[in-house]
């Protein structure tokens, strides 16, 4: 197992409390493997990413119970050790290519700085393997672009280079925080080709967090929904699509322009709005927007996987959610 | 970066051009000079006299590009009270006070920006808490008053340091940090401010998710674009302490300009004033000059928009 995650919390205190932002999430990743986290804003998806990093806000609590990379454990780690594992072995990108590359100093010097940081290499060497991954990212005259600004590019290039500089040093692992969501749609749709294009060359394990569910199907080997600081389903890409059994999943597939239907028609979204999670929440986090909410719902609800059925945490039975994605999302589904 | 510096030149030359007709036109500004210097028992066949010797009685423009070719020429007139070329003295004087201001700099230099990155760094603890406190002591004691401090404690209690003159290195020192101590809040401030966002920024988070080692991460990737105000500013404070070295050097009886030109507007040697106004005004578009060309070094941002323009 390349990245092994379990029940990891992240609370933050503010003036008003304790904001529970993560509560008791779980995954893992393998090398060759994309897992997509997705869910709505503000669900937690950045800090869990960071926490993994350990670049949490300073005020931040990270706990989990395993939190290991590569059979490491990350918890114990001091803070250089862990330096050393950042832009080596584990890579970063962020969601914002803009205000990502530092305004100051060219790519190339960015990127040569990568490298000589983990490998003990010459300026010349880490120049030549700056200009390869640039190419190797699709941009053109790599050589010419080793001397530019981030400010001459664009923000699809920047995304770019941001990506190159993640692989400088060869990582095993990318944590990908919404690479693309500021970016033209085009252009998002060219980066994600180009991630898995490099993710299955270079055989690294891949988290690609977003809130978007047409991303998920086209990257996803493996999905974890996250809402309201959750995972309320997680499993394969396939049994997530074919079989969503949490109504937050159903509504967001419902959401999904279906093939049949115009690519311009509006994306539904779900009504209601995510519980604040300052201080202590109690049970189903969803339940002031699902339609089956009932009583029961008031008390925690616990991840389960039923036999047939992989882990969500819902009080319905798996062949009601099934009756009622059916419902939702017509047959076929 | 070569076009950048041609162009900004170029407008500091105009610039010099405009500051040295102002210092020019000062000599008026105290009523006909002619008069003047003719003195109170002078007759109007006197003052006649000398404005046709001194050319008061030519046309504004021509007095300007006889006075301004004259004074690049090193001739600056004669002084009405040393009687001597106000060049004779002018030079001298001005050494004095510029290694007196470039030494308060570095010390101004020396104390801001490592106390206003650690500041950053450690952001409300007792480091922090000291910078400010040494800032706002900064601020707010008078230059003179601080200076007598000194005077007493290092000459009078503790008499290691000379009190007054400038013969040696150990006389620049009390005057250095009384001025050096004027500068230093200012640019503590913008450097503490100025990285307190730097360390906020995105690029800073790409350079500690790339494991870019802590402190390569303070000093090159959040510095460089914190210091990039500050060099403006500091260029304004080095000027503010050329104007606070008037009563510096007055206090510890160092023979500089600053002292020269109180006398000289005590003495009415008009002569003496303009050139000092007309090298002090240069020394300021020089600074100016010198901060853009920094500045632009230094942002590439900068340079490139100016490129455009
Ligand atoms: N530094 C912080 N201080 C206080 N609260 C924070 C901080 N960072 C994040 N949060 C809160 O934690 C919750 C989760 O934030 P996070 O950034 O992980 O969300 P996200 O899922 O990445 O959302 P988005 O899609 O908008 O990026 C949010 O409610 C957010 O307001
Ligand atoms: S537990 Fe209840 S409220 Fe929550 S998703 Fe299931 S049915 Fe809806
Ligand atoms: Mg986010």
């Amino acid at each position: 197992m390349l990245l092994d995650v379990q029940d990891l919390t992240i609370d933050i205190p503010t003036a008003s409390g304790v904001l529970h932002a993560v509560q008791g999430i779980s995954f893992s990743v393998d090398e060759g493997e994309t897992l997509c986290i997705v869910g709505e804003s503000g669900c937690g998806k950045s800090l869990t990413a960071l926490a993994v990093m350990d670049l949490l806000p300073r005020r931040a609590i990270r706990a989990a119970t395993s939190l290991a990379f590569s059979g490491r454990d990350l918890r114990g780690l001091s803070r250089e050790a862990m330096n050393r594992l950042r832009g080596d072995r584990i890579a970063m990108i962020f969601q914002e290519p803009m205000t990502s590359l530092n305004p100051v100093f060219t790519i190339g010097d960015q990127m040569i700085d990568v490298l000589r940081q983990h490998r003990k290499v010459s300026r010349r060497e880490a120049r030549d393997r700056a200009v390869y991954l640039l190419d190797k990212v699709g941009i053109s005259s790599p050589e010419a672009r080793l001397a530019q600004y981030p400010h001459q590019l664009s923000g699809g290039l920047r995304q770019r280079v941001m990506i190159a500089m993640a692989l400088m040093c060869d990582p095993k692992l990318i944590l990908a925080d919404e690479p693309t969501t500021a970016l033209d749609v085009t252009i998002q749709a060219e980066l994600l080709r180009l991630l898995m294009a490099l993710q299955q060359e270079f055989g690294m394990g891949l988290v690609l967090i977003t809130h978007d569910l047409g991303i998920v199907s086209r990257m996803a080997d493996k999905v974890a929904v996250m809402y309201a600081g959750q995972i309320v389903e997680s499993g394969t890409a396939e049994t997530i699509f074919n079989d969503p059994l949490h109504p937050y999943t159903q509504g967001l597939m419902a959401c999904l322009p279906a093939p049949e239907r115009q690519r311009m028609q509006h994306l539904k979204a779900i009504p209601g709005a995510v519980p604040a999670l300052v201080g202590a929440i109690e049970g189903c986090r969803f339940r002031g927007r699902c339609a089956h909410a009932q009583p029961v719902c008031e008390r925690d609800v616990a991840l389960r996987e039923p036999a047939g059925a992989h882990p969500y945490r819902c009080v319905l039975p798996a062949e009601t959610s099934r009756d009622n994605a059916r419902a939702v999302l017509g047959a076929g589904a | 970066m070569l076009r950048f510096v041609l162009r900004r030149s170029g407008s500091a030359l105009i610039l010099m051009v405009v500051v040295s007709f102002v210092a020019f036109m000062l000599i008026f500004a105290a009523g006909d000079p002619a008069v003047k210097l003719a003195g109170e028992a002078g007759s109007a066949a006197d003052a006649a006299r000398i404005r046709a010797f001194y050319g008061f009685d030519q046309p504004i423009y021509l007095q300007f590009l006889h006075w301004i070719g004259a004074a690049l020429h090193g001739n600056l007139g004669h002084s009405l009270y040393f009687d001597q070329p106000v060049s004779a003295i002018l030079f001298d004087r001005l050494g004095t006070t510029l290694l007196l201001g470039l030494v308060s700099f570095i010390f101004a230099l020396a104390i801001s920006l490592p106390l206003g990155i650690a500041a950053a760094r450690w952001q409300n603890t007792w480091i922090d808490r000291t910078a400010l406190i040494v800032a706002v002591i900064g601020q707010a004691m008078p230059t003179f008053w601080f200076a007598l401090l000194l005077v007493v404690m290092f000459s009078v209690i503790w008499p290691i340091l000379p009190t007054s003159g400038s013969e040696t290195w150990r006389h620049f020192i009390m005057p250095s940090v009384v001025l050096g101590y004027f500068a230093a809040p200012a640019i503590m401030r913008l450097t503490r401010s100025g990285m307190i966002l730097a360390l906020e920024t995105d690029y800073v988070r790409t350079a500690r998710a790339l494991g870019i080692a802590p402190r390569k991460v303070l000093l090159k990737y959040a510095l460089r674009n914190a210091v990039i105000p500050v060099v403006s500013v500091s260029a304004a404070q080095f000027g503010y302490m050329l104007a606070g070295s008037v009563v510096v050097e007055s206090v510890f009886a160092i023979n500089g300009a600053g002292r020269l030109a109180w006398e000289s507007i005590l003495r009415s040697d008009l002569p003496t004033v303009q050139a000092l106004v007309l090298c002090f005004s240069l020394i300021y578009v020089i600074l100016t000059f010198v901060a853009d060309v920094l500045n632009a070094w230094l942002d590439p941002r900068m340079r490139l928009a100016d490129a455009r323009a």
